[in-house]
């Protein structure tokens, strides 16, 4: 069941939130000691939510299609009350006394939040194997990665603990686990959703989003989160649209950027196979597949690099002393971090400048891009490299090597599923859209998700 | 390549030497993947940050 036919159902009363919650509640109990997805669970404080919720919808007070819907959020945002550590030690006993912008939107649309998803450690990676807090499975088998950073929502909202999961996403934290576990994962214009409330890893790449079972499903979300928030600097003044896509949506005519070079290199044959299939069954349903360059993508990662070790650095410096508070991965790049030049990382923000305005020209030829979300279905727990073809990349690498440089232009991006490869893990397909052209990629998005569940 | 050795305990960042030794390979690689691209910025173009002058009494 998705979240939206969650909410027809509490509408028709043919369920009560509190019984959805109690279900939440029940699969989480039996799933969570093998998938170590969720962190913290919220019993009690669910089980009053979802009683309210009840009654308001009772009394016809009905704040939106999230209104009553068991949820999760990364315990990364910011949580009034309730314990928030970033995956870290560091944070055990943080309990902040303020909510995530995020969260008192979730809340004010009526979301009852469950608990709280595991993560790799400060969001800094992307195994979610985390050394204080235990490793994240993969709900499509056990022995695989859920990836991360948010793998704690890639699992939970793929094994069905909850609706919908909020990600952070820095370098693909949000798509990555929405590849690897066969969710719908979507990491919205820079700008878009307020970071007020989520514990930074960096200022210039952070991003938040939802996780979930479809398409739709991400754009409620959206609706609820998006908006102008004065209190993030970043924060976009620019007018919300409607995200929801129309049943049978129609992308006649949409016009769809292949790249030609760089994102179909490198890669796992059964991704390469199924993200063509789905350009194909776009184009089957209207829309124009136009063969594009993209700009240099490898670049792009290198100045998405020096930026994020640059920033992620300073932000830690503090904590850097006591070196044994850290998982060993993450002091690797937090020292390397140190290392970087302060001409480097400026140079590397004007380099973002000139790639922005580099990549904004493709706008003029096409509506969105398509692409594989990663390279690989998800790798083995352990696993530090993947063999692709003849080529040995290390896994980390290898898994943002497709996402990291969205995140230094600022643009939207989905992660869809669209296919399996030959162990049966999902492949994920990324579209890649305009600023604040979210609509449209959750409309390509959703025709899609019509066809292929059809 | 650089000798990040050097360079760590310049700044007195007391990185183990073991440690060190991890990370250089992978910041080689980043060294020799992004000064090439420094080259080429333009002298006008500016760092893409973001700063926003708050008035007196706007905090």
């Amino acid at each position: 069941m998705t979240l939206l036919e969650a909410a027809l159902a509490l509408r028709r009363r043919e369920v009560s939130s509190a019984e959805l919650t109690e279900s939440s509640l029940q699969h989480i109990a039996v799933l969570n000691p093998g998938l170590n997805a969720m962190l913290t669970v919220l019993e009690d404080d669910a089980r009053e939510q979802a009683k309210a919720a009840d009654e308001e919808l009772a009394h016809g007070a009905d704040r939106g299609p999230l209104h009553g819907i068991p949820i999760a959020v990364k315990d990364v945002f910011e949580t009034r009350g309730v314990r928030t550590t970033c995956g870290s030690v560091i944070f055990l006993h943080h309990i902040p006394d303020r909510n995530a912008a995020v969260v008192e939107r979730l809340a004010a649309a009526g979301a009852v939040l469950v608990g709280k998803t595991g993560m790799h450690e400060l969001a800094y990676g992307i195994t979610s194997n985390n050394p204080h807090f235990g490793t994240i499975r993969n709900p499509r088998d056990p022995e695989h990665i859920p990836g991360g950073s948010s793998g704690g929502s890639g699992a939970a909202v793929a094994s069905e603990m909850v609706f919908m999961a909020m990600g952070s996403d820095t370098g693909g934290s949000i798509r990555i686990p929405a590849s690897f576990c066969g969710t719908v994962g979507l990491k919205p214009t820079s700008g878009r959703v307020s970071r007020y409330g989520v514990m930074p890893l960096d200022f210039s790449l952070d991003h938040m989003g939802p996780l979930t079972r479809s398409v739709r499903d991400a754009a409620v979300t959206l609706q609820a989160i998006a908006g102008f928030d004065p209190r993030d600097d970043t924060s976009s003044q620019e007018p919300v649209p409607g995200y929801l896509p129309g049943p049978r949506c129609s992308i006649e005519g949409v016009r769809i950027g292949l790249p030609q070079n760089f994102y179909f290199e490198r890669l796992d044959p059964d991704v390469n196979i199924a993200v063509r299939r789905m350009a194909a069954s776009a184009e089957s349903l209207g829309a124009c597949i136009l063969p594009v360059r993209v700009p240099d993508i490898e670049a792009l990662n290198a100045v998405g690099r020096v930026i994020l070790l640059a920033e992620a650095s300073a932000l830690m410096e503090k904590y850097i002393g006591n070196r044994d508070q850290f998982g060993s991965d993450v002091l690797a790049l937090f020292d390397q971090g140190r290392l970087v030049p302060a001409t480097d990382y400026i140079n590397a923000q004007r380099l973002r400048r000139m790639m922005q305005r580099e990549f904004a020209q493709l706008w003029s030829q096409v509506d969105c891009l398509f692409t594989p979300t990663t390279p690989m279905a998800a790798p083995r727990i352990g696993d530090k490299t993947v063999h692709l073809g003849e080529l040995v990349e290390d896994v980390r690498l290898a898994a943002t090597r497709l996402v990291r440089g969205i995140n230094v232009l600022g643009l939207p991006a989905l992660s869809i599923p669209c296919g399996r490869d030959s162990l049966g893990l999902p492949v994920g397909l990324q579209i890649i859209g305009r600023p604040f052209d979210e609509a449209l990629i959750l409309r390509v998005a959703a025709a899609l998700e019509d066809a292929t569940s059809q | 390549m650089k000798k990040w050795k050097k360079i760590a305990e310049a700044y007195d960042l007391r990185i183990p030497e073991s440690d060190l030794e991890r990370i250089a390979p992978s910041l080689d690689a980043l060294e020799s993947a992004f000064r090439p691209l420094t080259k080429n910025i333009p002298d006008d173009v500016e760092p893409a940050i973001t700063f926003r002058v708050v008035p007196e009494n706007d905090e």
